[in-house]
């Protein structure tokens, strides 16, 4: 029997493709096949320039908890300076070598894997009717978004992404402590 | 180069590049959601393919890791790694090149990557390119040999 390469590669992404599939359909972890990626990246800085960063509240959306909202710098010193509480998703590691002053070390890494209970016991001392603002080193690491996610999933109503994180606070000359 | 042409060596390079593509597909054919944000990371494909990829991608290195191994399609196999390989390259040098901090998802994909890492990663995966273009060009020869 002859084969031409085409057959070869149309055979195994076929099967690769049906596998996939197959596996997505039924992993806890699987995705639906389209995602509107957009929102986790997009600040409103205008928005947020005119008024205040305390007003800048997500939406109940249809998954049942509130949205967490990307903030510009800006509007992350605005709730500094009124003494919100920062929480830094970077390793213990990284969170020592520099963070934003007074800033509370939730390690996503560790974080995400806990149940929602093991989670509720690790924020108990931080009420779920504040104002929280979620950071990591840049806009790159995104684990600003994820940790707020997490926090917004277990009843968090009012958490902030300051999706430009530790590197833009430094560059500001904004508070920072070791 | 006459190496090249021993048989031993071609069997050799076979199990070397399917085990690495075996390897790397283990941690991400059950983990579709931290694999497509790996994707995202990178910030070099459109939204609307990155869930697709995250979803197809890992079995088809599952898939031709296996095939390599047991010499099952080898020209196919080897066509499509190295494919692969060359947009893995294109994709790790152009994040390396912006300074992304990535977690390059070749591996564990729960290692944040480092940046010479991904000088390391991009070394392996030029080796073994080298490595499947080699497969590629001596099952071709082998199966006209045997026509």
């Amino acid at each position: 029997m002859k084969r031409s390469l085409l057959t070869e590669i149309l055979i195994i992404l076929i099967i690769s493709a049906v596998l996939g599939f197959a596996v997505n359909s039924v992993s806890p972890k699987g995705i639906p096949l389209f995602e509107n990626y957009s929102d986790r990246f997009a600040i409103d800085s205008s928005k947020a320039k005119t008024k205040s960063a305390f007003k800048e509240r997500g939406k109940l959306n249809k998954d049942g908890f509130y949205q967490p909202v990307n903030i510009p710098v800006e509007a992350a010193k605005e709730l500094f300076d009124a003494n919100v509480i920062f929480i830094d998703g970077r390793e213990p590691a990284e969170f020592s070598e520099g963070h934003i002053k007074g800033a509370v070390n939730i390690d996503y890494k560790m974080f995400k894997d806990k149940t929602k209970e093991e989670k509720l016991e690790i924020l108990k001392n931080f009420p779920k009717e504040d104002i929280y603002v979620s950071y990591c080193s840049s806009d790159s690491c995104e684990i600003s978004i994820d940790n707020a996610y997490e926090m917004a999933k277990i009843g968090y109503n009012d958490v902030k992404i300051f999706l430009n994180g530790y590197k833009e606070w430094v560059k500001l000359g904004y508070p920072t402590e070791k | 180069m006459n190496f090249l042409s021993n048989k031993y060596f071609l069997i050799l390079l076979r199990l070397i590049v399917g085990g690495f593509f075996l390897y790397a597909s283990i941690d991400k054919v059950t983990n579709q959601e931290a694999f497509a944000r790996a994707i995202y990371n990178y910030k070099f494909m459109p939204d609307f393919v990155i869930n697709i990829m995250a979803i197809v991608i890992p079995f088809i290195e599952l898939v031709t890791g296996i095939f390599l191994i047991l010499g099952i399609f080898l020209r196919g196999s080897s066509f499509i790694i190295t494919s692969l390989l060359i947009v893995f390259i294109i994709a790790l040098s152009q994040a390396y090149a912006r300074g992304l901090d990535i977690a390059c998802g070749c591996f564990s994909l729960e290692t944040v990557t480092e940046k010479s890492d991904i000088l390391q990663r991009i070394a392996e995966d030029i080796l073994l390119l080298a490595s499947s273009i080699i497969i590629f060009i001596k099952s071709k020869i082998i199966r006209e040999k045997q026509q």
